[in-house]
């Protein structure tokens, strides 16, 4: 069984990206660190929030991604995608064709899709469905991030999220309109100046949230 | 004017959607009273304040706003779609389905009243119904480009890229000089594997337009890839690729195009930070 582990800079950023494009698909990677069977997720690459089922530019950010994690000693194995209907919780194909890409490489790849109901100040659970890729489908994991830790899903995987101050800094970071601060490939490629890699801002206000 | 208000203008003329901006520039306008200095435009104030507010979810703003449009309109087809737009954000799509209907009985070319209709059926995942109604008002209002563009956008939903790319085509014809659209029109073209016309595309985009990061790219990725394409021969090609070899550039030129972008990219990103830079410089392998 793969234990995953989501950490507060990856949930973080990943869900203040989503945040700043409320009314459209948006979607990146997750970097994580492999260790003793365990996979943790440290951070979050903000891909993209215009025309998400295209894959020129996804291919550039995504090799760019690989490039990047390696130097770090982190693999690319988490995508996340929260869908413009924000009550759908499920994988769109284009969603499902992209993760793929990612299983191609590494073969622990998680796809993670942002359930916004989930996002509602009274919610306690983490707003992620994970899909694991098995006989040739994604599946989704119900019971996923339960409260228990290390309760399982379905089929031969866990998750957690790091500590119970995750949510909550999450939300804290939402209430103060953080999300200005997170820059996307999709914004870069408009001005290269802003770091989609490093987002050094806002990382270092996710680590003090 | 105070500057409030000409920010507001500012925003409402670029159509940008800045709703936080909106709701917290006015919320002293609405207390103080000091919208009237607005003069004519303070009823196109109001409607962007309504706006914003179903944007941001402040919908007690927004039926105190909506209340005064009310007053002063009854009424108006204007009106009535933004009590459709609360119905919706409060959860009742067949309350606002129901106005939207009204409104185009009364008037069947009712623009607003049509792209609401159509923004509804796609909110509820009814997409191959949200085409067949903007197919419909495409019938009649063909030069609405931004109604092509959403119909590309549904159509890709649908993973429909030849469709796609058709809508794309009328967009340009009517916006030939916005770079923008060569993009997404390359941007297709190379998702479905036709790489010379994406190819093309993409240099008309750096064409039209200055140091263009996403064009230099798109040349880089479609010029390599068919360098590849050819050398492997056509047979043996790993993916089933759209396009005939022969409509694509000769060796020659596709390798020149490929050197030009990396030399564009390699200037265009000299003055990023270290990360950045090595990552670029790894992924065009120097």
């Amino acid at each position: 069984m793969i234990e995953y582990t989501v950490s507060l800079q990856a949930y973080a950023k990943a869900i203040l990206h989503c945040a700043k494009y409320p009314w459209a698909t948006v979607h990146g990677l997750f970097l994580a660190e492999k260790k003793d069977g365990k996979i943790r997720f440290v951070d979050a690459l903000p891909l993209a929030h215009n025309w998400t089922s295209l894959t020129p530019m996804f291919d550039v950010a995504l090799q760019q991604a690989q490039l990047y994690a390696k130097t770090k000693g982190l693999a690319v194995c988490g995508y996340y995608v929260a869908n413009e209907d924000t009550g759908a919780t499920q994988l769109s194909a284009a969603g499902s064709l992209l993760a793929k890409t990612l299983i191609a490489v590494d073969d622990s790849t998680v796809a993670f899709v942002v359930d916004a109901k989930k996002l509602a100040p009274e919610s306690t659970r983490a707003a992620l469905v994970p899909y694991v890729y098995s006989e040739s489908q994604w599946k989704e994991q119900s019971g996923a991030f339960s409260d228990t830790k290390g309760s399982s899903g379905t089929k031969g995987a866990a998750f957690v999220l790091e500590n119970n101050r995750v949510l909550v800094a999450t939300r804290k970071l939402i209430d103060e309109r953080a999300e200005v601060g997170v820059h996307d490939f999709d914004e870069h490629v408009d001005d290269v100046s802003l770091d989609w890699l490093q987002n050094t801002t806002i990382s270092e206000r996710i680590k003090t949230a | 004017m105070s500057s409030s208000l000409k920010l507001l203008a500012e925003i409402r003329q670029s159509s940008e959607r800045r709703p936080f901006e909106v709701l917290k520039l006015s919320e002293p306008l609405l207390n103080k009273g000091s919208i009237s200095q607005a003069g004519d435009d303070v009823w196109l104030v109001y409607e962007q304040v309504f706006i914003a507010a179903i944007d941001e979810g402040e919908i007690d703003v927004a039926k105190a706003v909506l209340e005064i449009l009310h007053k002063r309109f009854g009424g108006s087809q204007r009106v009535k779609r933004l009590y459709g737009m609360i119905n919706e954000a409060v959860g009742y799509p067949d309350e606002a389905k129901k106005l939207y209907d009204e409104m185009l009985e009364k008037d069947a070319t009712n623009v607003l009243a049509s792209k609401r209709l159509i923004a509804l059926l796609k909110s509820q995942g009814q997409y191959s119904i949200a085409i067949q109604e903007l197919v419909s008002y495409l019938d009649t209002h063909g030069n609405d480009f931004e109604a092509w563009l959403e119909l590309a956008h549904l159509y890709l939903a649908n993973h429909l890229y030849a469709q796609a790319a058709f809508c794309l085509e009328e967009v340009i014809l009517q916006q030939p000089a916005n770079h923008y659209f060569h993009l997404c029109y390359a941007e297709v073209n190379y998702t479905m594997g036709c790489l010379d016309i994406a190819l093309k595309e993409y240099l008309r985009v750096v064409e039209l337009s200055t140091d263009n990061v996403r064009g230099f790219y798109g040349i880089k990725l479609a010029a390599d890839r068919i360098l590849d394409i050819t050398s492997h021969g056509a047979g043996k090609s790993r993916d089933s690729s759209h396009f005939k070899v022969e409509n694509a550039p000769q060796k020659a030129t596709l390798e020149r195009l490929s050197q030009l972008a990396t030399e564009r990219l390699v200037a265009i990103y000299s003055g990023t930070n270290d990360a950045t830079k090595k990552t670029v410089e790894a992924w065009l392998k120097l």
